[in-house]
């Protein structure tokens, strides 16, 4: 009966080819996690930076987890969208981290990627927006077919985790 | 080449700098030769400096380089370099004017230099030109081939028969099932030709099928891997190489070849120490060190727990042994009886462990106690933890019974053996024997072996006792409590001005020593730490991290610790850290702690005990101990980590190998993917269709593994099993984990159930939580079935109020989501920007009169409810003034009227009672009084029907549970109760000798009104003129109309009846009432009907903000219907009919009543302000209970089937806000109803509560009004007016025919007259009880004969509707009582449960007069209408008799 606290924040994202961008983002943990209390996914508001490429957020996350083994250690993944002049949203990248398995705070960098699309879709997407996305966003983190998945590298995602773990040593989980 | 050229010309500039211009001039003509520059730079232009430059021979200049460039290939960095140096430094002298003869006279200059050259050195003297000697290679061939050296290899196909040996036939491998590869494609004509070439060579090439032997083919069909696409990027980066200089290092020392990079790091980190013992330890100190290190110890082992897991084991054991015995019989017992000896020991250890402990704890107290201070902050609290003593005496029990068992079957066992060895070396001793007696006669031989001895029976009865005895002393006794040992550094220390002088000799010696420690690095020191004080507690803490740049292999690293003393230092002690493996980086190493000692010698003559100096704690002296000076040491040496995390640590010599094992099957990888290697069945298909070939060595793996599967050894499991591994990795089971306390308890704080939602603080410890916190919860999920009939005191409203509470439920759960929905306006809250427009709207305001005497309510600042506590709000009410207040009627009027005319006209009226209504004087003395959430605030006490108070009352208001967030305020059920009381002085007695006269004051209640907290949060103000809910009839007091009053009211006051009370009610300070929740409700409407809709309520709230209209509602089901839908003739209850056959007007006020007793329950409430849920009219005469809309809907139905023009009013009303009246038309005039009190108002009626009108709606269209007024009053109701009334179906948009969601007809339950009479009386009872209740200390006395009489009246009252036709029973009652002063009243309410008629009954305040001789009188009659529908009467009278 460990349990895992998760709190920190989003703090936004850097190299995208724009920069009016929000974030959606949500946790995933294997059947042996409970949640305890706080949100599990979310969604951050549009920052549109005035100076400088990276979009600040700065979402809360604050989770308290309960587990009874190790498997399925919370997964972070997120989703950068794009949100231009006229309002509509367009996919920016997929990104995915493991949450950190040691107490302390942390600060974690995610890539992300964004599927690329054959030569058609590019050229639509470069003149009207919108591109190829996952059909099952669960492909984020799981599958294993991924190499047939042409994907082209995004920007950044910045992440700042606080990590407070109870009762792990109890089980014999060094931390 | 380009260094070069630069070097060159450096050098150059080098020559020029050195040379004079002469020698200068010799160089150059030099190179002039070598570059053939001879012709344009003339060395005799060349050396004039003094000619300033022209054009025209820089072209020249220009035109030579041109020309040169051809030669650029092969010294053309040299050219360059020297142009360029020609460029910056030469000085052309201009071309004279006659060009031609400068040209001549130049050439002859060159003539006369060749010359000079050939007659200097003539090489043709010595050398002589030959033609190359050269043979051509057909010649040559030719040549070859005459020799015969060549061989020429025919292509032609060489017969087997040559290739084999004599006598031999090919043989074919493959046809004899071996495995032969597939040879790598070679054309024919070079396999012939190499044939032919090795016959000739006469080797053997050839295999035994004639062929010359081939390995298999290497080549693969397919590529192994995925396609790379970018291959420069994506190259490994540790693969990946970077440019070094060369660099100079002076020792490279380190074993490993030398890194260009070779600055090591070793971090140091020194953390602090502890001393264990040190010489300035005092007594207490010695023996708290001893503590924490016992304590220490009891933590590791409490952490390993081996006693734990060897009863496991044990355990385990015994069941393993049982189950053997079962089925062989007796077998060994060693490992069992060796875990159970070790678990004994491990069990011995861990109870003397915890005795030391506590010994040494209490040895600590008793210094403590001896020497009158403390040292030390140790602490040790000794946690209880009970067991269940029955149990634990089983288990006590269970262990001994097994153990003794397996202790005899051991000696047992014991016993067998021995007894077998005995036996057999009794056979051996009668053989022996045997043997001796034949030998006898031969002579006397050696000694035969003894006679054995038998082995003793072993004593079972012994067993059981030792092992008891054992058990006493190293196990917990049964039922004993488990302590566990909790020691904390939290104690206090005594300061040293209440110590013995030696103490504080020790404390100040203390206080003088500090420590640092030097690091030795290869026996050299490097560094050392600050030198910290000593503390009182014996530790130090440095915290100091050294980064030691090495260059030399680290062989030793050294740490001392030094104390000092002032200004000399000593060496105490030495601590060696080994050298860290190269993988043990910075960040990943915990610290260690290193012990270390020294045996000096310390003695001192203060508290100190010295070092090295025998010490006893005995009050004898005995039992010495030498302590020596100890402590440990925390520290860690790891490599360190460079920018970009690269460790800063020497290689590790050998790399982890077999990176590339089991590449040989990737082909099937890139056929079948990843993941399709687990799947037998697509390996199987995969090898069938790449036709594996079964005989190849490299397949065989594969092929072994499709035989086991296909055999059925190894069958892959039909089901797909997640999370694989998950059981055997569990920490714990599911149930435990649902079992945590505190687990649930944050779980259900997350979920907001009501019980948890604001629950602050969850304990971090498990037993902390308490079962005791769950038990409301789980009771009301255990009794949601029971009903309770006691609250309700109606079965069928128990059953209602449950199916209510579920629908409730179920709602809320459903919008608790919605709720998290958050819109812009929600988490944004931004000031409008003002407009132009009301900007110079505010400037015109500043050049206004200002008008003190006027203020203007201003608009307050609003508050989100968040962050409020208790106290923070208040209720302000306002109370303004009221009209025709019923006044006092005079006791007996016939008696004053037979005294007035019949008294001597020389009497004085004054003495008569009453006699001030006569003379207009005091009618009525009211006050207000306002209760809200018990507590109760006054008025002052105004004259006359027409009081004006104008005051300002503020009430606290405090929310259930603290809990001030918008859905808890939504739901607060309480009302304000605003009663006009009348203050009556009666005279009880004049004391004559003083001259003043006692009076007492008596309060009569006159009427109410009430107002729900809901509503006045939802309003945020309510301002406006009530009509004052006054009894039927009101004993003493008349509603007759003050005479002769002036003012303009009359005419409109004649209009309506009873007494009204104008008031402002708001909340300090204003909260945000909170808003309706947005979600889409699926429907089963018209996709276009529903966008119809919504284009029309929008665009009535863009043109008229202020009018409601409501197009589309949500029923029951949560799902949103078609507002028409709901409106339906529907027939009254047949009763109501018939009561009036021949007076349709009667009718129609007893249909209103009947709708109007159904109790009101706003959905607000119900709901939490989740949404306004409609629900149909049987539903609603099913739950009896709904709001204004219910009320309203149902009486429209009612009067559509008496055959009355009806519709529904949606507008706003005070007090209620948004809400729906009825409107129908009569008689050609317009009625209002209020259908939650059963009134009609005229269309001009001034005290109408309908303040607006937003829409009507009947059954066939909803119409919206645009006209300029929305008050009934200034306004048409012809719909028929398209430019006054906004239609929805028109003929663009025709009504599709809407069929309606009300049943086609209302079934009525029968009016139950014994269920109603039973309920009379109990509320009787429960109202007779409460007045007694709320009288603690006045003794109640209940008149029976008055309350017979009064019971008699309320059916009256109930027949004539509550108007006021008392004036009968009143003398009647006045005849009955005679000389009782009475006062009165009936209340009517509809019943829903008895609470709301308590509360009424309390706000009367009829139980307040304390007079000593007061009677009470209490009449309750309960009038049943069909479907259940009561009508409840509470005649209350107080009695005094005068």
């Amino acid at each position: 009966m460990a349990e895992l606290h998760i709190i920190g924040q989003i703090i936004g994202a850097s190299g995208f080819p724009e920069n009016s961008l929000f974030c959606k983002w949500g946790v995933h943990t294997g059947g042996a996690w409970r949640l305890l209390s706080g949100l599990k996914e979310g969604q951050t508001q549009v920052d549109l930076p005035q100076i400088g490429d990276m979009a600040y957020w700065s979402h809360p996350i604050d989770l308290h987890y309960a587990t009874k083994g190790l498997q399925g250690w919370p997964k972070l993944h997120l989703q950068v969208w794009h949100q231009d002049s006229f309002g509509r949203c367009q996919l920016y990248g997929y990104g995915y981290c493991h949450v950190p398995s040691s107490p302390g705070h942390h600060r974690i960098s995610c890539v992300t990627w964004r599927p690329l699309g054959s030569w058609q879709e590019q050229l639509a997407q470069i003149f009207v927006g919108g591109g190829p996305q996952l059909r099952s966003p669960d492909l984020i983190y799981s599958g294993a077919d991924r190499y047939r998945l042409h994907t082209e590298a995004m920007g950044t995602v910045e992440l700042e985790l606080g990590i407070i773990m109870r009762h792990f040593d109890k089980y014999g989980v060094d931390s | 080449g380009l260094s070069f050229s630069q070097s060159k010309g450096e050098s150059l500039q080098q020559e020029e700098a050195l040379l004079e211009p002469a020698s200068r001039l010799q160089s150059l003509r030099d190179r002039d030769t070598v570059t053939r520059f001879d012709r344009e730079v003339d060395p005799d232009r060349a050396g004039r400096h003094d000619v300033p430059l022209d054009l025209s021979t820089r072209v020249k200049f220009r035109e030579a380089a041109r020309r040169v460039r051809p030669k650029k290939q092969t010294n053309s960095f040299m050219y360059k370099s020297f142009e360029a140096y020609n460029f910056f430094t030469f000085n052309f002298e201009p071309d004279p004017q006659d060009g031609s003869e400068r040209s001549s006279r130049k050439r002859k200059k060159l003539k006369k230099a060749e010359d000079l050259f050939v007659i200097e050195q003539s090489s043709q003297d010595f050398l002589e030109v030959r033609k190359a000697e050269y043979v051509g290679y057909r010649k040559l061939i030719q040549r070859e081939r005459e020799s015969e050296l060549f061989f020429t290899p025919s292509f032609r196909t060489v017969p087997t028969s040559i290739k084999l040996p004599e006598n031999m036939k090919p043989r074919y491998l493959e046809d004899e099932g071996l495995y032969v590869g597939e040879r790598p494609p070679v054309s024919l004509t070079n396999e012939n030709i190499l044939e032919n070439r090795i016959l000739k060579m006469e080797e053997k090439w050839f295999g035994d099928d004639g062929r010359i032997m081939a390995l298999p083919d290497p080549i693969k069909e397919s590529s192994t891997r995925p396609p790379l696409f970018h291959m420069e990027e994506d190259l490994d980066p540790a693969l990946q190489t970077v440019y070094r200089k060369v660099r100079y290092t002076p020792t490279a020392t380190l074993r490993s070849p030398p890194d260009p990079e070779g600055d090591y790091q070793l971090d140091v980190d020194v953390s602090g120490l502890i001393f264990s013992h040190h010489p300035l330890f005092s007594r207490e100190h010695v023996l708290g060190a001893r503590l924490a290190q016992l304590y220490d110890q009891y933590l590791t082992r409490q952490h390993n727990n081996l006693t734990g897991h060897l009863t496991d084991k044990l355990n385990g054991l015994r069941s393993a042994l049982r189950n053997m015995l079962e089925i062989h019989g007796g077998q060994s017992l060693t490992q069992a009886i060796n875990t159970r000896q070790l678990r004994d020991s491990e069990q011995e250890k861990d109870r003397t462990l915890l005795k030391n402990i506590v010994k040494v704890w209490k040895e600590i107290k008793a210094l403590r106690e001896f020497q009158k201070f403390t040292n030390t902050p140790y602490k040790l609290y000794l946690r209880r933890e009970t067991v269940d003593q029955a149990s634990d005496e089983q288990e006590y029990e269970d262990e001994i019974f097994a153990e003794v068992v397996e202790l005899e079957a051991e000696s047992e066992e014991d016993y067998q053996r021995k007894l077998a060895e005995y036996k057999k070396q009794l056979e051996e001793w009668k053989l022996s024997r045997r043997k001796q007696e034949l030998s006898e006669s031969e002579g006397p031989l050696e000694e035969g072996p003894p006679k054995p001895e038998p082995p003793e029976k072993p004593d079972f009865d012994s067993i059981e006792q030792r092992v008891r005895e054992k058990a006493s002393r190293i196990r917990r006794k049964p039922g004993e409590s488990i302590l566990i040992p909790e020691l904390s550094a939290s104690g206090n220390i005594t300061a040293s001005e209440l110590c013995p002088k030696a103490e504080i000799a020790r404390r100040e010696d203390v206080a003088r020593r500090s420590l640092f420690i030097k690091i030795l690095y290869n026996d050299k020191e490097v560094s050392r730490t600050d030198s910290r004080s000593l503390n009182t507690d014996f530790r130090v803490h440095f915290g100091q991290i050294f980064n030691l740049k090495i260059v030399n292999c680290p062989q030793s690293i050294n740490l001392q610790v030094f104390e000092e003393i002032g200004s000399s230092c000593s060496l105490l002690a030495q601590v060696f850290v080994p050298v860290p493996e190269p993988s043990v980086l910075t960040g990943g190493v915990p610290l260690e702690e290193f012990e270390f000692s020294s045996n000096q010698r310390v003695m001192f003559d203060h508290e100190g005990v010295g070092s090295d100096v025998p010490l006893s704690f005995e009050a004898d002296g005995s039992n010495k101990q030498t302590l020596l000076t100890s402590g440990k040491l925390s520290c860690c040496v790891s490599w360190g980590i460079g920018e970009d995390d690269v460790p800063l640590a020497p290689p590790v010599s050998q790399q982890p190998g077999g990176m590339h094992s089991g590449l040989g099957r990737l082909d099937a990888v890139s056929y079948i993917g990843a993941s399709g290697l687990y799947d037998m069945k697509k390996i199987g298909e995969w090898a069938t269709q790449s036709r594996l070939d079964p005989n190849d060595p490299k397949n065989s793996s594969i092929m072994q593994l499709l035989k086991v599967a296909s055999s059925g050894e190894v069958t892959a499991p039909e089901y797909f099993r997640l999370e694989q591994l998950q059981e055997e990795f569990n920490f714990v089971t599911d149930e435990e984990l649902e079992r945590s306390r505190r687990f649930r308890l944050l779980r259900l704080r997350n979920q907001e159930v009501a019980e948890f939602r604001n629950y602050k603080c969850v304990p971090a410890l498990e037993r902390e939580v308490t079962d005791k916190v769950f038990q409301d919860y789980e009771k009301r999920l255990k009794e949601g079935e029971i009903i309770d009939t006691k609250e309700h005191l109606d079965s069928h409203r128990a059953l209602v109020a449950k199916y209510l509470q579920k629908i409730q439920e179920s709602v809320i759960n459903r919008f608790l989501l919605a709720k998290h929905h958050y819109l812009l306006s929600d988490l944004v809250v931004e000031e409008e920007i003002p407009s132009i427009g009301i900007l110079g709207l505010n400037l015109f305001k500043l050049a206004e009169p200002k008008r003190p005497l006027k203020p203007q309510r201003k608009e307050r600042k609003k508050v989100t409810a968040q962050n409020l506590s208790d106290g923070d709000i208040k209720l302000l009410i306002n109370i303004i003034r009221a009209y025709d207040i019923p006044v006092r009627r005079p006791q007996s009027k016939m008696l004053n009227f037979i005294c007035f005319y019949f008294s001597k006209p020389g009497q004085s009226p004054q003495t008569i009672q009453g006699s001030d209504w006569l003379f207009g004087q005091v009618q009525v003395r009211p006050f207000v009084e306002v209760s809200f959430q018990r507590t109760v605030l006054q008025t002052t006490t105004a004259d006359g029907p027409n009081p004006c108070w104008n005051e300002e009352l503020q009430l606290p208001f405090s929310a259930p549970n603290g809990d001030y967030s918008t859905a808890s305020l939504q739901s607060v059920k309480d009302e304000v109760f605003i009663n006009i009381f009348d203050e009556v002085v009666y005279e009880t007695g004049t004391d004559k000798d003083r001259g003043t006269t006692h009076t007492r004051a008596e309060k009569h209640w006159l009427g109410s009104v009430k107002i729900p907290f809901s509503t006045i949060y939802s309003q945020s103000r309510i301002d406006g003129t009530f009509k004052v809910n006054t009894p039927a009839v009101l004993l003493g007091y008349s509603k007759e109309r003050s005479h002769g009053n002036s003012g303009g009211y009359d005419i409109l006051r004649s209009l309506s009846e009873g007494a009204f009370i104008t008031v402002f009610i708001t909340i300090e300070p204003q909260l945000v009432p909170g808003e309706s929740i947005r979600e889409k409700f699926d429907s089963q409407e018209d996709e276009r009907l529903l966008q119809a809709s919504e284009r029309f309520e929008r665009d009535a709230a863009q043109g008229y903000p202020d009018r409601p209209c409501i197009t589309t509602v949500i029923d029951l089901n949560g799902k949103t219907v078609f507002i028409t839908r709901y409106i339906r003739p529907l027939n009254p209850p047949q009763e109501l009919l018939d009561a009036y056959p021949n007076n349709p007007q009667e009718a129609t006020g007893l249909v209103a009543r009947f709708v109007s007793l159904i109790p009101s329950l706003p959905d607000r409430v119900s709901f939490s302000g989740a949404c306004d849920l409609w629900s149909t009219c049987d539903q609603f005469l099913t739950l009896l209970a709904g709001d204004e809309e219910e009320h309203a809907v149902l009486l429209c139905n009612f009067f559509l089937s008496m055959g009355k023009k009806a519709w529904l009013i949606i507008g706003t009303a005070i007090p209620e806000g948004p809400t729906a009246y009825v409107l129908t038309f009569e008689q050609s005039r317009y009625l209002i109803w209020n259908p939650s009190s059963g009134q009609y108002y005229g269309q001009y009626d001034t005290f109408c509560p309908l303040q607006t009108v937003g829409c009507l709606v009947n059954a066939d269209n909803v119409w919206f009004n645009v006209q300029e007024y929305a008050s009934p009053m200034r306004m048409s109701f012809d719909t028929t007016k398209a430019k006054l009334w906004k239609p929805f179906f028109s003929r663009s948009f025709s009504h599709p025919g809407l069929s309606s969601v009300q049943p086609e007809e209302l079934v009525y339950r029968r009016v139950d007259k014994a269920a109603a009479t039973e309920l009379q009386d109990r509320i009787e009872k429960i109202l007779k009880e409460k007045i007694m209740e709320w009288r603690p200390r006045h003794p109640t006395r209940w008149n029976r004969y008055c309350t017979t009489t009064l019971k008699q009246f309320l059916p009256k009252l109930e027949l004539s509707g509550g108007r006021d036709m008392a004036e009968g029973h009143r003398h009647e009652l006045q005849s009955l009582l005679g000389d009782n002063r009475i006062s009165g009243f009936p209340l009517h309410l509809p019943f829903s449960e008895i609470r709301p008629i308590i509360e009424a009954v309390y706000s009367t305040g009829v139980h307040n007069i304390q007079a000593s001789n007061v009677e009470f009188a209490l009449a309750v009659y309960v009038h049943p209408y069909p479907n259940n529908v009561l009508s409840v009467w509470v005649y209350l009278a107080s009695l005094v008799r005068s």
